[in-house]
């Protein structure tokens, strides 16, 4: 190994388990770079979560019952006779949101920063993978308080199935276990939630952690550290992840507890948002909520698969609109990685796509209504061509190019609406079509007439 | 940059949690029956609204997740005080207060309605709903009990706290809404039968049992915004002691 061979039961424990070179490799030896940002909290909170999901779980699965004549009742039983009972299930019940949160900042981080490119396309990947497993963690999770709203969403999303030709009905069976919601339903459910999707996200979260180290952080500036090294073989702008990382994420923990804490003791149920009003009330399959909506981080997907009227395609938008993010390293080819180099337009195009992921989530917590509706499509719509439009600024390209897409993707716009878009209120239509259309003019034809794509020098040092 | 980075994160982060808020209001007609604030502070009210409870709804709702036992402790009952004045079922100091009728009578007799959980429907409805539910009972020949609400139209449900509040008849006028379409509209109620109580002391009673149901939705509310101050005053402390051990470990990153 190295000069500081050490002894005693360190000594012993090295001679038979690497736990020193381990440490070095992933703590006290793995060079972050020096000027990671307020962003840069997210992954080891997303951290933090997890391991406060697992031990609430761990102490939750104790006193819960996964039996459709019980489930109820045991959830009630640990808010009201289990010592602590209630700040166990809350803790839980509020991480699954705080998990979400985290994790699209996190997400949100890489999109600004570049850091899915290469080298870092497999990170992506696993943290896509995460992504994924994280949200059937939260639907199955979803069901097992067995209230009225734990029942109709999963009858909701678990029917969405049935739209597939030919085998969507006998599927949706065997999701269900059943022909309808039922104790199969819970106990399969309860199963993967408390140790078959856990393993699997555990996996693929080591996957993705030693992915990022071997292969180093990126940075707000997205400047490769490891090509600047000094004599020692060190990176000149990198620091040892442990202890300067780890004293300034304790600091962040303690901040994101606080947040945490504060939504636990004083507003676990969020409005409704984090814990629904109609879950307060016991599964029932006689009696419907007035309202159903999805928690609110599925909520942007729930949108899209509404926006569009038949049932089958809207399925396929909504399972596209997920699948379309693990394209992102070979759809964004610009060699400029951070936002800081990147075109105003780069900016402009993320930051409507963030507001439009808010957005999208807003329509799919609200009933639907004509406008509504509307606006649902052409939310959508920006959602699938902000893709495109990060395709076509990864390189400098021709007045024809810029040209010739706007009238063409416009026109798509407009054809859907032709043929297929239909309203109670056709003036929304024509109003709302102006949406696509301002966005594809920003875009497409701003790049052409101005000098907004200009990209700014990408140094060779990292800045701050 | 540093400042397009924070503005771009209170951006997203406000919104996201922001979105709750949007959608917090709507819901329900305004019966200008008057704003209810829970008092969970005002333990006397919990008392009387206990006894309210017990009295005039649990022979038919049942609160199976509530102990009696929790009730008492969390509302400085003494156990022999409650055993005698306020368990009617025989039932023990320790048991779930469950209703002594059978799931099947209380549906053919509610008209088919099982009468609802009260240790969590609560929760799902609101106090609001609780208190304009209570108050605005009036007489109506036409239903099974002689009695309609206005908060919840053609309830099974009949007026229980008749004897103290009274009986009263709402007063309606037509008038056309924004489509032209005539609505029945509430204007006034007026006591026809006067109740034992006045009407202060009725809607006394009516608030101390919306805080009894308030604090027997989620027992935990008595205590847990006092806990939570204290963990955050804790997170403070931690916070100030993490920002100077940050702060002196980075003096070397140039």
């Amino acid at each position: 190994m190295s000069s500081q061979q050490s002894s005693g039961l360190m000594g012993w424990i090295d001679a038979r388990f690497p736990l020193t070179k381990m440490m070095r490799e992933h703590l006290s030896e793995y060079y972050a770079p020096k000027n990671f940002n307020f962003w840069y909290f997210f992954g080891s909170l997303a951290l933090l979560v997890l391991v406060i999901q697992i031990l609430s779980g761990i102490f939750l699965t104790m006193h819960y019952k996964p039996d459709a004549e019980l489930a109820f009742a045991s959830v009630e039983h640990i808010m009201r006779d289990v010592n602590w009972g209630w700040l166990i299930r809350y803790m839980h019940s509020t991480g699954a949101s705080f998990f979400f949160i985290v994790v699209y900042l996190h997400m949100f981080r890489g999109l600004m920063y570049g850091s899915f490119k290469n080298p870092r396309e497999l990170i992506w990947l696993f943290g896509m993978f995460i992504y994924v497993a994280l949200m059937a963690e939260a639907f199955m999770g979803y069901l097992l308080p067995w209230g009225n709203m734990s029942y109709w969403g999963a009858q909701v999303i678990i029917n969405l199935f049935n739209t597939v030709p030919f085998i969507g009905e006998g599927l949706s069976e065997w999701i269900r276990g059943d022909f309808v919601i039922s104790d199969a339903t819970l106990n399969r459910f309860f199963s993967l939630h408390v140790i078959a999707v856990p393993l699997a996200l555990i996996g693929l979260i080591v996957g993705h952690i030693l992915a990022l180290h071997e292969v180093g952080s990126n940075n707000p500036d997205g400047v490769e550290i490891k090509k600047t090294k000094g004599a020692d073989g060190i990176p000149l702008d990198g620091i040892p992840f442990h202890p300067y990382y780890t004293v300034k994420d304790i600091l962040g923990a303690v901040v994101f507890l606080a947040f945490f804490a504060f939504v636990i003791f004083f507003m676990p149920e969020m409005n409704g948002y984090f814990l629904e009003h109609a879950n307060f009330d016991p599964a029932n399959p006689l009696n419907t909520p007035d309202h159903i909506a999805p928690i609110w981080y599925f909520t942007p997907f729930y949108t899209v698969l509404r926006a569009i009227p038949d049932p089958f395609l809207g399925f396929l938008m909504m399972a596209l609109a997920i699948v379309v993010l693990f394209f992102l390293p070979w759809i964004d080819r610009n060699p400029i990685r951070s936002i800081r180099y990147r075109s105003a337009l780069f900016k402009i195009n993320l930051i409507i796509f963030a507001i439009t992921f808010i957005i999208l989530g807003y329509l799919g917590l609200k009933p639907v209504t004509d406008l509504f509706s509307q606006l649902a499509l052409r939310f959508t719509e920006i959602y699938f061509l902000f893709f495109f439009i990060l395709w076509a600024y990864s390189k400098p390209r021709s007045g024809g190019f810029w040209i010739g897409s706007f009238i063409v993707l416009l026109a798509g716009v407009t054809l859907y609406d032709v043929l297929m878009n239909s309203s109670e209120t056709p003036e929304y239509i024509w109003y709302t079509w102006a949406i696509p259309a301002v966005y594809l003019f920003i875009t497409l034809l701003l790049p052409k007439f101005t000098n907004l794509d200009a990209e700014k020098q990408v140094p060779e040092r990292v800045t701050s | 940059m540093k400042i397009v980075n924070i503005s771009l994160f209170v951006l997203f982060a406000s919104l996201l949690i922001s979105a709750p808020a949007w959608s917090a209001g709507g819901g329900g007609q305004d019966l200008n029956l008057g704003k209810v604030k829970v008092q969970l502070n005002n333990t006397a009210s919990l008392q009387r609204g206990a006894k309210y409870f017990v009295n005039y709804c649990l022979s038919c709702h049942p609160a199976k997740h509530s102990r009696y036992k929790r009730v008492a402790d969390d509302l400085n009952i003494r156990e022999d005080l409650m055993i005698e004045n306020l368990i009617f079922t025989g039932q023990k100091f320790g048991d779930l207060m469950t209703v002594a009728m059978k799931r099947e009578d209380a549906k053919a007799w509610f008209l088919g309605v099982d009468p609802p959980d009260l240790s969590t429907h609560v929760r799902a409805i609101g106090s609001q709903a609780v208190y304009n539910f209570l108050m605005s009972f009036y007489v109506d020949e036409t239903r099974p009990f002689g009695v309609n609400n206005l908060h919840l139209n053609n309830t099974a449900m009949p007026h229980v706290l008749a004897d103290l509040q009274g009986l009263q008849r709402a007063e309606f006028h037509i008038a056309p809404d924004s489509h032209g379409v005539e609505h029945k509209k509430f204007d006034k109620f007026e006591l026809i039968q006067p109740g034992k109580l006045s009407e202060k002391e009725y809607k006394q009673v009516v608030i101390d049992l919306v805080n009894f149901l308030a604090y027997l939705s989620e027992p935990a509310q008595l205590v847990r915004k006092k806990i939570g101050t204290g963990v955050l005053f804790f997170l403070a402390l931690l916070g100030i002691l993490a920002y100077f051990l940050k702060k002196n470990y980075w003096q070397d990153v140039h």
